[in-house]
């Protein structure tokens, strides 16, 4: 009989619980249903962009703040990692609830122009973009700029000490001195201006040599965390997860610096994220504006306070980050042609096993 | 007992008894195998897009032997470890009179509500010598082990003190009794634990990528991350498909067809504990290090970020708005995951055969992918035939279902196996449709079951990433996502007061469910 009164309690328990749960699931749907009907009422505009974001996300939650201002427009922001995200919407297709999409780099961008899946942005919206830096069909633009760095550690490493070319770290006298991210999309970039630039075998033969004597890490702040830590003395990574954490610490605070070639080497490759809008969006003139407010000088300069990438459009400053117009990219490195839907430098890397 | 054979004549049909599958029990049972089938025709609708020769070329290749064999060692090694601790506290919980063992079976559950993820940036945080192998095993065991050390507490508690007696009194000496009759008795239970952890570290993603090591699951989302073709990756989940059939396999052949129920729970009184005598301060001191390297090491980190850490801001709106959706997700996933497993584990018990089997096996197939890809196959299929449902609450629970439908099963499961099926046929002798039967007679005989496996379902779900950023609705973060936002700009410190937040919650349903038992025993 006891032991009745037990489960009879536990019952009790258990069916609180159920109840609780779908409570919760009712509220929720309220909450919802409440949402979605507000904007009907008080606006005349009820458009909600929606924007599929891999981008850095405080800066793009600052842009679209703005930019909602300034226009009454409403943004909503799904986050995620960028090429999840574009296959998510090449899973989604003509049904894709995304407006716009914002990635780390164009590799995504132009795998969906290659699909066709992006409509043309408007002539004037670009205008503020210089050509290098976008699509030539006008597919997709470059928003942010940022330049491939080698962090280093001077209390492991001086500056004398780093090699004259990056293709240098490939050889046996860096074995387990570097640490490299072969997963990033800025890694990537790289790979696949070698291969444009000095052909495929040397591209292998370097990637080879980088990971016979390099660490690997799967993400570019945990490279620059173990470079800071003094656990190695130097990592290939761009430059801004440095001069984020400089803004935020003060450069005095930081143990590690940072190094640039400065002789147009690949080491100091320049990449780009960029922004395309959905064909399959209904909202094409609204996402239009939005592009534009996120080149526009003002919207420029709250990317890259936030982020430290550098602007596309030149009236926008970066502050506190090296110069842009000091930078020495590599010649022939912005457009990568047929390499720059990265295929070439993923076969690469399965074939020499980092993938 | 006439009534019973009236019924009979009655109704001729029914001739083969209990054999036949009701319809109550199949539609849903269809329903989950249509549904768990998607990933698999998924992966072999994107692995079709490139030929035969490219595929063979994409998984005979020399990486793909590395994370075959980084991928094995690391889920037979876990799991062994998992089982061997899992099943020792949970014998010390439930068996001695080991000092303040209700606040024990507390604390050795509790790494249950520390995400993998999170337990291992701290460890990393603290030393980095933590990559690689040891570090993994030592960071996946100690958030394992639980998954063995419930459903063993909960069938230590279930069994029928009589047999370890009736073996003592044969004149078998306690070790004896315990290797001969207590552990074959425990074997559903370890085993359902420990094909759950196997397959677990099959799916394992967001600590392996901190701790750097690398199986198939990280090569997997590697390949979302940088290729287009998900062919690659489609060939990769494949292999992982053939290893998660030979850990099914094996841990069938274990299994065997024993049966463990005994008719009547005997005599409604407590159990005979063991005095551990001198054996109370290294039995205490080996709970005590458990307790600070499972629960010690990340929930000290955590405080040390919210103490220190200069990007640790307290946004109390995104906070309770993450909370809400974390509780509301968890709870109706944790329902509708356990709706489903009923008539799985029933179909599976009472209607043994080739179907019952396949059906009941599928769900643990399917959780050894990685939430990433049963998230692109929801996805897909979604927005092709139920669009009006895409990226909405309902779908994510349904994903959420077919992730961890397996932990819901093995606890009801577990707790199924011992209730006797003559105690049903009674009640159906005695004239109770089958579904009164199961809320009448079955329901309150595995409600510690059900119990556990709401339970482990609502935790798992709340530690869940992948496929929640796939099939959420936009705009609605979890503490998951936010702790994954944070943690992935390497901004521990802002991530902390959501990690804090989720150990906490999801510490309470640790605690009622191990406070339970003690209840139990206490007036029993």
């Amino acid at each position: 009989m006891k032991t009745n009164h037990h489960r009879s309690k536990f019952l009790a328990l258990g069916s609180s619980v159920l109840l609780m749960g779908m409570l919760a699931a009712c509220g929720n749907d309220d909450q919802k249903d409440e949402d979605a009907s507000a904007p009907k009422d008080n606006d005349k505009e009820p458009t909600t962009l929606t924007i599929y974001n891999g981008q850095h996300k405080d800066a793009t939650l600052a842009l679209i703040d703005a930019f909602t201002e300034e226009t009454g427009i409403e943004v909503e922001s799904r986050e995620g990692s960028s090429n999840e995200l574009a296959h998510q919407i090449v899973e989604e297709g003509d049904k894709s609830p995304a407006d716009i999409i914002y990635t780390e780099e164009t590799t995504p961008l132009i795998m969906l122009a290659e699909k066709g899946m992006l409509s043309e942005i408007d002539e004037a919206t670009l205008e503020p973009i210089a050509e290098e830096y976008r699509d030539a069909d006008g597919q997709w633009s470059g928003i942010l700029a940022r330049s491939r760095v080698v962090a280093f550690n001077p209390d492991m490493i001086t500056e004398e000490e780093l090699p004259t070319s990056v293709l240098d770290f490939a050889k046996e006298e860096w074995k387990g001195k570097f640490a490299f991210v072969p997963t990033s999309g800025a890694f990537q970039m790289q790979l696949s201006a070698l291969i444009k630039t000095e052909g495929e075998e040397v591209a292998k033969e370097w990637l080879e040599g980088l990971k016979e004597n390099g660490k690997t890490y799967k993400k570019n702040k945990m490279a620059l965390d173990a470079v800071e830590k003094g656990e190695i003395s130097a990592a290939l990574i761009n430059n801004y997860y440095w001069d984020r954490e400089a803004i935020e610490k003060g450069p005095e605070n930081m143990n590690s610096e940072l190094y640039f070639f400065g002789t147009n080497d690949l080491g100091d490759m320049v990449t780009v994220a960029g922004a395309g809008i959905l064909k399959s969006s209904e909202n094409q003139d609204e996402a239009q504006q939005f592009l534009e407010y996120a080149i526009s000088k003002e919207g420029q300069q709250i990317l890259t306070d936030i982020s430290a990438q550098y602007p596309l459009n030149a009236e926008a400053k970066a502050s506190q980050l090296k110069p842009f117009s000091e930078l020495t990219p590599p010649n022939g490195t912005l457009d990568l042609g047929e390499y720059s839907n990265g295929e070439a430098a993923l076969k690469l890397l399965e074939e020499v096993g980092l993938l | 007992m006439k009534r019973f054979w009236t019924e009979r004549l009655r109704h001729p049909f029914k001739k083969s008894g209990h054999k036949r599958r009701p319809i109550w029990l199949l539609l849903p049972v269809l329903l989950l195998v249509v549904l768990s089938s998607l990933p698999v025709f998924y992966i072999i609708m994107r692995a079709s897009e490139i030929g035969l020769e490219a595929a063979i070329g994409l998984i005979f290749r020399e990486r793909v032997y590395e994370l075959l064999l980084n991928t094995v060692k690391l889920a037979v090694t876990v799991t062994l470890f998992s089982v061997l601790i899992g099943v020792t506290t949970a014998w010390f919980v439930e068996k001695t009179r080991l000092p303040g063992k209700k606040i024990w079976n507390v604390i050795v559950t509790l790494p249950f509500a520390v995400p993998a993820f999170v337990s291992s940036y701290s460890w990393i945080s603290i030393y980095s010598g933590f990559e690689g192998f040891s570090g993994a095993v030592l960071v996946l065991t100690l958030s394992n082990y639980p998954l063995v050390h419930l459903p063993v507490a909960a069938a230590l508690r279930g069994m029928n003190p009589a047999l370890e007696e009736t073996s003592r009194s044969l004149g078998y000496s306690r070790t004896e009794t315990f290797f001969r009759v207590t552990l074959p008795h425990l074997r559903p239970a370890v085993l359902g634990g420990a094909i759950l952890i196997a397959l677990h570290m099959l799916a394992e993603f967001g600590s392996l990528a901190f701790l750097n090591y690398d199986t198939f699951t990280t090569a997997i989302f590697d390949q979302y991350n940088v290729a287009f073709n998900g062919a690659s990756a489609a060939m990769l989940t494949f292999v992982l498909l053939v290893l998660c059939l030979i850990f099914l396999g094996i841990e069938m052949l274990i299994r065997g067809k024993a049966k463990y129920a005994s008719v009547g729970k005997g005599a409604p009184r407590e159990a005979q504990l063991v005095n551990l005598g001198w054996w109370t301060i290294p039995s205490l001191m080996g709970f005590s290090v458990l307790a600070i390297l499972a629960v010690g090491v990340p929930l000290g980190t955590i405080t040390y970020w919210l103490i220190t850490g200069a990007s640790a801001t307290f946004d109390l709106a995104e906070l309770s708005s993450s909370l809400y959706s974390t509780l509301t997700f968890g709870a109706g996933g944790a329902v509708l995951t356990i709706l489903f497993a009923f008539p799985l584990v029933i179909l599976a018990i009472r209607h043994r055969g080739f179907f019952s089997t396949v059906a009941d096996r599928l769900p643990y197939f399917i959780h050894s992918l990685p939430g990433l890809v049963i998230g692109l196959a929801l996805v897909s299929f979604a927005v092709r035939y139920a669009f009006p449902f895409y990226q909405t609450i309902p779908l994510l629970l349904i994903g959420y279902a077919v992730l961890f439908l397996p932990l819901a099963q093995s606890s009801i499961r577990a707790a199924m196996e011992q209730v006797p099926p003559q105690l049903e046929e009674v009640a159906g002798s005695l004239g109770k449709k089958p579904l009164t039967i199961f809320f009448t007679v079955t329901l309150p005989l595995i409600a510690p079951g059900v119990g556990a496996g709401i339970a482990l379902v609502f935790l798992q779900i709340m530690k869940e990433l992948t496929a929640t950023l796939l099939l959420r609705p936009t705009g609605i973060d979890t503490l998951a996502i936010k702790i994954w936002e944070h943690t992935s700009n390497a901004e521990f410190a802002a991530s902390a007061p959501y990690a804090a937040l989720l150990i906490l919650i999801s510490g309470l349903p640790v605690y009622l469910l191990t406070m339970r038992s003690f209840t139990h025993k206490k007036e029993g």
